[in-house]
């Protein structure tokens, strides 16, 4: 559980302390707009205002690259399958009479990768604070405890998958296989190999962890009390408002022009 | 010339104050088997991470075969070095145990039938034979540690590293790991022991290294005849 909490925060924010419901409405905000958007200068623009974000919450941007880093043979392919498969606009690259790489395919191959890399790092706002206070948020806005805490464990399990992936990688390579230089083919159907046992040994995992959590009184007592209570502050009605608004605005307008 | 070396080794975990080692020096032969013991914490997992290119020292360095580990892939470094992980569960990703235990076989581009009859070697000595098929995952936890080891000796690489080998295994399953250990040793072999079990150590080890806090706090060198020293 150690590792939980290095990764899912418990860390102090020295100065701007804002509500983690405020935090949470910013990530909903920034990914509906990574998923509306489609082409890369503005996804690019939301990224750049995500990254802004982080910064003023004092995260460290460039950790964000260590959680892309294993997924980027898997983004690289994403990006080939849609630049190759997408028709439109100019020829970049043609092969005899076929057209293989063209202006709108890049582009939507473009927009694919940056889109995941924005949600990537608008959900790096949910480790700058903790998961305790994620909960109380939540059951002060009267969602149910239940669902409160699965959202949280949830959020918990995003690096459990992520370091279940590094590990099997890195055994994969101490077995003595050659990773980096084995060609797409061979890698792919590695990566297919081995999807089906990683994502059944991390549900295991997590069946072990629902176990344990049941055994301790996870739901033992249908009505609890807390010992603190989270407040708005002004600032953050400001924040949650002025983001809301200006997400709705922005997808208004990507809808009418 | 050492088959691995250390020299003046310090190595943080990221966001810690306090180095998990500092300043190790130790070199590891080939025809020996190492032990080495200390207290919960002490930084013997860690101190093989480093070992086998997992981890990356801050200070100092670290080589294999006369060469700075750094530059080699991990794959390189995977055939010459076996290593079975504390936890079995890190390193068991196949769909069935005989795939486990032939996956470095099979990628390495050896024949099938010669993967097959090791595979068959392994399970029978390992006892596991009857769950050839199974999901290594649904395994007990002894016969998971099984077939991790398994699955490193059949690569036979020249230079083993055991985290805790003797987690969850019986005393008869005990018995026969260390049998297996010794014919591996004595065809030459290298080996490096991590282990609470003391009689276990003082059966194997022909050298013993405490590790306390980071630091190397005895080196009992090479002895004639393990004794192992509390
Ligand atoms: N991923 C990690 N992040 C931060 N600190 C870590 C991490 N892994 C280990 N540590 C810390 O480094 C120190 C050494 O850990 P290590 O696992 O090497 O100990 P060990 O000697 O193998 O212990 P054990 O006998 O329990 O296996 C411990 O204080 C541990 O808390
Ligand atoms: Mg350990």
């Amino acid at each position: 559980m150690a590792e939980f909490n290095r990764i899912a925060g418990e860390r102090e924010m020295p100065y701007m302390k804002l509500d983690p419901r405020t935090k949470m409405v910013m990530v909903i905000c920034l990914s509906s707009l990574a998923l509306i958007y489609n082409t890369p200068d503005r996804l690019l623009l939301v990224l750049a205002a995500t990254v802004g974000l982080l910064l003023i919450f004092r995260f460290d941007p460039s950790a964000i690259w260590g959680y892309l880093k294993p997924f980027l043979s898997l983004m690289l392919i994403l990006f080939v399958i849609q630049c190759v498969f997408t028709r439109g606009g100019e020829v970049l690259l043609a092969v005899g009479p076929v057209p293989l790489i063209t202006s709108k395919g890049l582009s939507i191959g473009a927009g694919v990768v940056l889109r995941i890399v924005v949600i990537t790092a608008a959900a790096m706002l949910f480790t700058t604070f903790s998961s305790r206070d994620f909960i109380l948020g939540l059951v002060q806005w009267r969602v149910p405890y239940e669902l409160a805490f699965m959202v949280s464990i949830a959020l918990r399990f995003l690096p459990v998958f992520r370091d279940e992936f590094i590990n099997v990688i890195t055994a994969v390579q101490l077995r003595g296989v050659e990773l980096k230089k084995v060609s797409w083919g061979q890698k792919i159907s590695m990566y297919r190999r081995l999807f089906f046992p990683v994502v059944y040994g991390a549900m295991l995992k997590a069946q072990q962890l629902a176990v344990a959590m049941e055994a301790r009184g996870f739901r033992a007592y249908p009505r609890r009390t807390y010992l603190r209570r989270l407040n708005l502050s002004s600032a953050d009605y400001v924040l949650m408002l002025f983001f809301t608004a200006a997400t709705l605005m922005l997808i208004g307008i990507n809808f009418t022009t | 010339m050492s088959f691995l070396k250390l020299s003046q080794v310090t190595f943080f975990y990221p966001r810690k104050l306090k180095p998990a080692l500092t300043g190790l020096n130790l070199g590891l032969e080939k025809d020996e088997i190492t032990a080495i013991v200390g207290p919960n914490g002490s930084g013997k997992t860690t101190l093989t991470k480093l070992m086998i290119g997992v981890l990356q020292p801050a200070e100092g360095e670290i080589q294999l075969e006369g060469r700075p580990i750094a530059g080699y892939s991990l794959a390189e470094i995977g055939r010459r070095i076996g290593y079975v992980f504390q936890n079995p569960d890190l390193q068991l990703f196949c769909s069935s145990v005989a795939e486990e235990v032939g996956f470095g076989l099979t990628n390495q581009g050896c024949e099938p039938a010669t993967v097959e009859e090791k595979v068959d070697f392994y399970l029978d000595y390992f006892e596991l034979a009857a769950y050839r098929n199974a999901f290594p995952l649904h395994l007990s936890q002894g016969e998971k540690q099984r077939l991790a080891i398994a699955a490193v000796l059949a690569n036979e690489p020249e230079f083993l590293i055991l985290d805790e080998p003797t987690i969850g295994l019986d005393a008869y399953r005990k018995k026969l790991l260390e049998d297996y250990l010794k014919k591996v040793a004595r065809l030459g072999r290298g080996m490096l022991l991590i282990s609470h079990d003391a009689p276990f150590v003082n059966r194997m080890a022909e050298r013993v290294v405490t590790i306390e806090n980071g630091r190397i706090q005895s080196d009992s060198g090479r002895k004639g005849n393990a004794v192992y020293e509390a």
